[in-house]
């Protein structure tokens, strides 16, 4: 049999089918008439089939005992987890609970996920990873436009005349959007600009290729808009109409004349010149972004000038322009949307918001649901090193892994007094956990995904869950339910997608039936609405768009005469974060078998490295050891570690610094040294 | 098997009758009408596995077995004149993912698939030959049992593209629309199919392949009726048809022949290697691709080993163990998959490694191709 | 029809040391019938597996003319092997095999022999060595020319003392790198043209190692005047099935695990070159 599904990997959404032979899943393809996939896939989504099955698959409940986590029954299990967190939230208060959602579970998920924290236990200390790659992105872009997502379709890469692409890897990251600016670039002529400290795949595709230094966005973007205004080459109309602040940027960029911004970023002058002049007098001009933007302490910041940038030049609300943010996970703009957030229900529905607050009361016939934000998730860790955090529920999530400056998370997790983990793999954050609940797989459940474009759409069950793992939303209702509260019941994911319609404008028009057959774009406000494929159209969510102008700031830790390099992390195509489903996947793991950090050969010339030598690589906060990989990628000082593999936690390193507004990590930049081993 | 009813009277004379060496046929075709289809194949399922492309709720033919229940609703979905499926039909033959055996406490279990009898309906020309093609590779020099069983009852009956994908080309490389029927003895079952269907309007010309596929006909005989001299007329004037709806043409044996005779430019390799991204899209899709890959999984002492489609554009395909890697760079990996294909497919078993269906285009997220290459080399 | 993909266990009877990161494993299959009626030729290789750790080809090592002996020289390189390599007396591995040609000694009869190897090139060829030394007066001259990168890393190191005792017979070693109780040659191992003639007429040539020492090998006995269709080279690739199925070593329209692995040079040459075949 063979069903078609949204794959479980990046923000792209692709639409892949599964096959299933005897209830086990055989094979994943790709669908021809799905409109992100068009017929292909990337090879996670062509090898999506193999964790499904892996061995290795939590299949039971495991309680621990003495430090062993002896085989539960789900009645055990879910009871003991029920009267724990009530015990803790009677004890301590309720904003001694926090809860992490998930971006790879489904919306309704998250959404029940939030209704638990927050009917439930009354504790807004609900977050999840979006916090560590576009918490800037949604603040940034809420800020200036009104609303924090991608205001432009991916099929619109394909009309569009321009890309500027920066912090994106964009063919390792998002594959099927990376293939749509190639075969722009390549068969329509389509210019295109990267800025990135790294020698990506893209710049051999590049018009112009700006290798800024780690972390002086904010320096070049005002460069450009300072060039852009000198030279009058905006869309005054446009400024006029439809912004405003104008004057305040004006003034601020005209701190940034090209000559200094050489200085902070090193890209000559004339180059940035160029590329101004070029984005702002080409009219389908796309941005896009990704971490190497928002992982910074000045990442909101970054958002908000490539936000300006675009405004000034016009670039927003029309089709093929727009500020692109690629988002990483599947999920992670459902999670978002569905109000896996501190301060947000579902919507971006403000908790603070007392008429929003009635109107989940009434609907989830609850009372006084908190109306201070919680704690984001760098939050919820610090506190609970202190002691103030006693419980938490993580939900497909392994931060113990991926958050930054690992040390510290560890200790973190081993002070909670009780930790419940939920997920389809025994993670490295599960070892800690005092309960591990089975969670069904993508392909073993019914729900939706929303993917970076604002599409939702649907995922469908292929096979039964393995063994006696259960749908991560059966068992947060189970979790509701013992709790004494009765409002969490469902027969079926699309009944939590009717509650969620009728409670978030953004969704109000979604339902299973209107989702046929590859899914909506919101906003859809109404049950004719056809869907948006882009935002800010005549005019901004926000009415009018502002320009936020912001000077430049350096990163919070720079390299210096001991810690000599600039260290930043991210992911390589063959493998997914923490590596929990594609080191399960046999030929993943094969192409990429373990930790690497990229260093550029004059570099390891002078440190007396070669190829494939095991170094040591640390930094204030920690060391690793993995093997060398001599590559111009990365310029010279700066190196690069892929932070999917656990025997050498890229994170161990990461500075926890965070954007004080976003609270997102400096995961791009750190300090850190090399020694030969 | 059991006799199977049905309202209409068997038709009469049976249509089996042998053709004589010099008809210009080896059996008589006859037709089937296109509203008898569908009961064709629900009573034929009652014997056989049947796979049949089907449009499913998006569009997207599939290539797919008939299911146990509500056979009648799903076939309202059948998909005989559409192009050919994205997803070949390599599925049924030679699946992505296939356990090879189970183990426990050291004790091992194989797990071979049962040779049941499968009925592949409905099937392009072009996956006919790729299905002969594997079929050839699976049986040569060590027998795959894991293949053969899958495949050893199998009934292939093709049925014409009237409408071709735009990116295929099988007048190109001799692989279809249709396939030469049997004229002599010698020729019966060589070209693959066991049967062969030609639309010509309100049913469709049955042309017989095989032996296999005249006791199909005589099994269903109350489906099928004697086709006029008409019908043949008229199929003959649809082959010619849909042989020119096939509007992409390249020079494949020129192709061949600058492969043979290695005049193909480490540059043409190497642009193409600059551009690819490294899904392996083109070759999982390709029908004549048999490459796979081994790999074990446990939990405690119970595990698994499994095989599952491999491609060898990537980079670990070939790493040895110590490091070494023959084909690191990755201009080699392309030139081997289409030296492979066109050259030394064809130089040990006179079949070229293409089939012409144009799938690998078709799936390619940076629009790279067999067609494409061949243009390239053939300028 | 035989399930060619199904490994049978089998004990491991001894385990001798042959150096920090090689270990010779004799093996005996726990089905006595298969046991008894387990056949190979010298050059073969068999799948070996631990159940859940994966499959690796390696090549038998001991020899067809000593009946009820099946030996393997694996080195830890992977995870599988590094695996291997922690077993003890009595633990259980599973094969299938064997696979691939041999080194055809029926053709060889009367002729002189050279066996060049290095370092884990000598196991597949002790193979043939053996086989020949019991048959010794079948054969002419025997030459071996052994080399490894340090003293220790050589291969059957009592074994080599009896070789060089048989009749007609010549024992050449050499190291990389030498320590303070080599006393021997130091260099690579063409650098033992140098100590002893080699004459290639009527001679034939069975050579193993890595790539870059079969090519430089191969250029020198072609000087010595080999035949290239009396050169004989055990290639190693990258494998997973041995059944010439999975593709992996397929180079050109040849696969080293049914074709190979004992290819002439004749037949090398014949191979695309731009596969970095040496």
């Amino acid at each position: 049999m063979r069903i078609l599904t949204t794959c479980i990997y990046c923000g792209c959404g692709c639409g892949l089918y599964l096959e299933s032979e005897s209830g086990k899943i055989v094979g994943s393809y790709p669908s021809r008439n799905h409109p992100v996939s068009k017929g292909a896939l990337c090879v996670k989504g062509w090898n999506a089939y193999e964790f499904i099955n892996s061995p290795d698959r939590l299949t039971v409940p495991l309680v621990k005992s003495s430090d062993n986590f002896k085989e539960s029954g789900w009645n055990e299990a879910l009871n003991l987890v029920s009267e724990k967190l009530l015990q803790i939230k009677e004890e301590y208060g309720p904003d001694s609970l926090a809860f992490l959602s998930s971006a790879k579970t489904t919306n309704e998920e998250n959404f029940l996920m939030m209704k638990l924290a927050r009917a439930v236990f009354k504790t807004n200390n609900i977050d999840h990873c979006a916090r560590l790659c576009h918490a800037s992105t949604v603040v940034g872009l809420a800020a200036t436009f009104g609303s924090g997502a991608m205001t432009n379709s991916i099929n619109e890469f394909e009309k569009a005349d321009l890309f500027l692409v920066t912090g994106s890897d964009t063919t390792e990251q998002h594959p099927l959007i990376g293939s749509r600016i190639i075969n722009a670039v390549v068969d329509r002529g389509a210019e295109l600009i990267v800025v990135d400290p790294r020698r990506i795949e893209l710049t051999k595709y590049a018009n112009i290729f700006m290798q800024q230094d780690n972390g002086t966005d904010v320096a070049w973007i005002n460069g450009m808009m300072n060039v852009i205004i000198k030279e009058r080459l905006y869309d005054q109309k446009y400024v006029e109409e439809r912004t405003e602040n104008f004057a305040e940027l004006k003034e601020m960029v005209k701190d940034y004349p090209p000559e200094k911004v050489e200085k902070i970023t090193k890209i000559p002058k004339n180059l940035l010149i160029q590329a101004a002049r070029l984005y702002a007098q080409t009219k389908k001009a796309m941005i896009l972004y990704s971490m190497g933007i928002t992982q910074h302490t000045t990442g909101t910041d970054n958002v908000k000038s490539l936000a300006n940038l675009a405004m000034l030049t016009g670039h927003v609300g029309l089709p093929s322009t727009g500020v692109n943010p690629l988002r990483g996970q599947n999920n992670v703009q459902g999670a978002c949307d569905l109000g896996a957030l501190p301060n947000v229900f579902s919507g971006y529905q403000k908790v603070g918001d007392k008429a929003v607050r009635d109107k989940f009361e009434r609907a989830w016939k609850v009372e006084s649901l908190p109306a201070d934000p919680g704690l984001t998730v760098t939050e919820i860790f610090k506190k609970a090193k202190e002691g103030k955090i006693k419980g938490l529920y993580i939900m497909g999530e392994n931060p113990a892994l991926s958050d930054p400056d690992l040390t510290q998370v560890r200790k973190a997790l081993e002070k909670l007094e009780f930790l419940v983990i939920q997920d389809i793999f025994m993670s490295e954050t599960a070892e800690y956990a005092d309960v591990v609940l089975p969670a069904a797989s993508f392909a073993e459940k019914d729900g939706t995904f929303t993917n970076t474009e604002r599409r939702v759409q649907r995922i469908r069950k292929a096979i039964e869950p393995k063994g006696k793992s259960k749908p991560d939303w059966q068992i947060l209702s189970e979790i509701g339910k013992r709790c004494g509260y009765s409002g969490i019941e469902y027969q079926d994911p699309s009944q939590i997608m009717d509650e969620i319609a009728s409670l978030t404008p953004i969704y109000g028009g979604i339902s299973y039936e209107r989702l046929e057959p590859f899914g909506l774009q919101w906003p859809c406000p109404a049950k004719e609405h056809p869907g948006t494929p882009y935002l800010h159209k005549d005019k901004f969510a926000k009415g009018k768009g502002s320009f936020i102008p912001c000077p430049y700031v350096a990163p919070d830790e720079l390299p210096d005469e001991e810690y000599n390099f600039a260290l930043s992390t991210g992911r390589v195509y063959w493998h997914w974060h923490t590596g929990t489903m594609s080191r399960r996947t046999s030929l993943l793991d094969r192409e990429v078998p373990g930790a690497y950090v990229e260093m550029h050969p004059a570099d390891a010339e002078q440190l007396k490295i070669k190829e494939g030598e095991k170094v040591e690589v640390s930094s204030r906060r920690g060391e690793i050891e993995l093997a060398v990989k001599l590559t111009k990628k990365v310029k010279e000082g700066s190196l690069f570690i892929p932070f999917h593999v656990r025997e050498a936690a890229a994170n161990v390193l990461t500075n926890p610094a965070i954007d004080p507004i976003a609270k997102i990590p400096e995961y791009k930049i750190c300090a850190a040294k090399v020694e030969k081993i | 098997m059991k006799k199977l009813h049905n309202s209409h009277p068997p038709p009469y004379p049976l249509p089996s009758r042998e053709g004589k060496i010099g008809e210009g046929v080896f059996v008589i075709p006859c037709t089937v009408k296109k509203d008898r289809v569908k009961d064709l194949l629900i009573t034929a399922s009652e014997e056989w596995d049947a796979f049949v492309p089907w449009k499913g709720p998006e569009e997207d033919v599939q290539f797919v077995k008939l299911p146990d229940e509500k056979r009648k609703n799903f076939l309202d979905r059948l998909s005989l004149e559409d192009g050919a499926p994205l997803i070949p039909p390599k599925t049924v033959i030679f699946p992505q993912l296939e356990s090879l055996f189970e183990f426990e406490e050291g004790k091992i279990k194989e797990m071979i698939p049962s040779p049941t009898k499968k009925l592949l309906f409905g099937l392009r020309a072009c996956d006919v030959k790729a299905i002969l093609f594997v079929d050839d590779f699976f049986k040569r020099n060590f027998e795959d049992i894991y293949y053969l069983n899958r495949t050893m009852n199998k009934l292939l009956v093709l049925v014409g593209c009237k409408t071709p994908p735009r990116d295929c080309f099988c007048t190109s490389t001799k692989t279809g629309p249709f396939l030469p029927v049997p004229r002599s003895l010698g020729e019966v079952g060589k070209e693959g199919f066991d049967l062969q269907l030609v639309d010509i309007g309100k049913k469709y010309l049955v042309e017989v392949g095989s032996e296999k596929g005249k006791e199909f006909i005589g099994n269903y005989q109350d489906f099928f009726e004697e086709a006029s001299k008409k019908d043949v007329e008229l199929s003959k004037a649809m082959k010619k048809k849909a042989e020119e709806a096939v509007t992409l043409k390249i020079d494949f044996e020129k192709a061949i022949k600058n492969f043979c005779e290695d005049k193909i430019s480490q540059i043409i390799y190497e642009k193409i290697a600059e551009r690819c991204i490294y899904c392996g899209g083109c070759l999982y899709i390709c029908p004549t691709c048999t490459c796979f890959n081994i790999f074990d999984g446990k939990k405690g002492d119970r595990g698994k080993r499994s095989r599952n489609w491999d491609a060898c554009v990537f980079e670990g395909y070939t790493r040895e163990a110590s490091g070494h890697n023959p084909r690191a760079e990755k201009w080699l990996r392309t030139s081997r998959r289409y030296e492979h294909k066109l050259k030394y497919n064809y130089l040990t078993t006179g079949m070229s490694g293409c089939v012409g269906c144009g799938r690998c285009l078709a799936t390619c997220p940076v629009n790279l191709g067999m067609s494409k290459l061949i243009q390239e080399v053939t300028k | 029809m035989k399930n060619e993909y199904l490994p049978h266990p089998a004990r491991i009877e001894s385990i001798q040391r042959e150096s920090f990161d090689t270990q010779t494993f004799k093996v005996i299959f726990v089905d006595e019938k298969l046991a008894k009626s387990f056949n190979y030729k010298p050059g073969q290789f068999m799948e070996i597996s631990l159940l859940g750790m994966g499959e690796a080809p390696i090549s038998i090592t001991s020899s067809p003319s000593r009946k009820g002996c099946l030996e393997f020289t694996i080195r830890a390189m992977g995870k599988l092997t590094r695996a291997i390599n922690q077993l003890k007396r009595g633990n259980v591995l599973y094969l299938r095999g064997p696979y691939g040609n041999s080194f055809s000694l029926e053709e060889v009869k009367g002729k002189d022999l050279y066996f060049i190897a290095g370092g884990i090139g000598l196991p597949p060829l002790r193979s043939v060595i053996n086989t020949v030394f019991d048959k010794r007066e079948n054969f002419g001259k025997v030459k071996i020319l052994y080399g490894a990168k340090t003293p220790d890393e050589l291969c059957f190191k009592e074994e080599l003392k009896v070789w060089q005792k048989f009749p007609n017979t010549e024992l050449l070693l050499t190291v990389d790198t030498q320590d303070k109780d080599w006393k021997g040659n130091v260099g690579v191992v063409t650098t033992l043209w140098e100590k002893t003639a080699m004459d290639g007429n009527q001679a034939i040539a069975c050579v193993c190692g890595p790539p870059i020492m079969i090519r430089f090998v191969v250029q020198k006995l072609l000087e010595s005047q080999f035949k290239e269709k009396n050169i004989h080279i055990s290639l190693e690739r990258y494998m997973k099935c041995g059944l010439g199925k999975c593709g992996h070593c397929n180079i050109g329209g040849k696969f080293v695990c049914i074709d190979g692995p004992v290819f002439t040079y004749s037949q090398i040459k014949e191979l695309p070159a731009k596969e970095h075949v040496l």
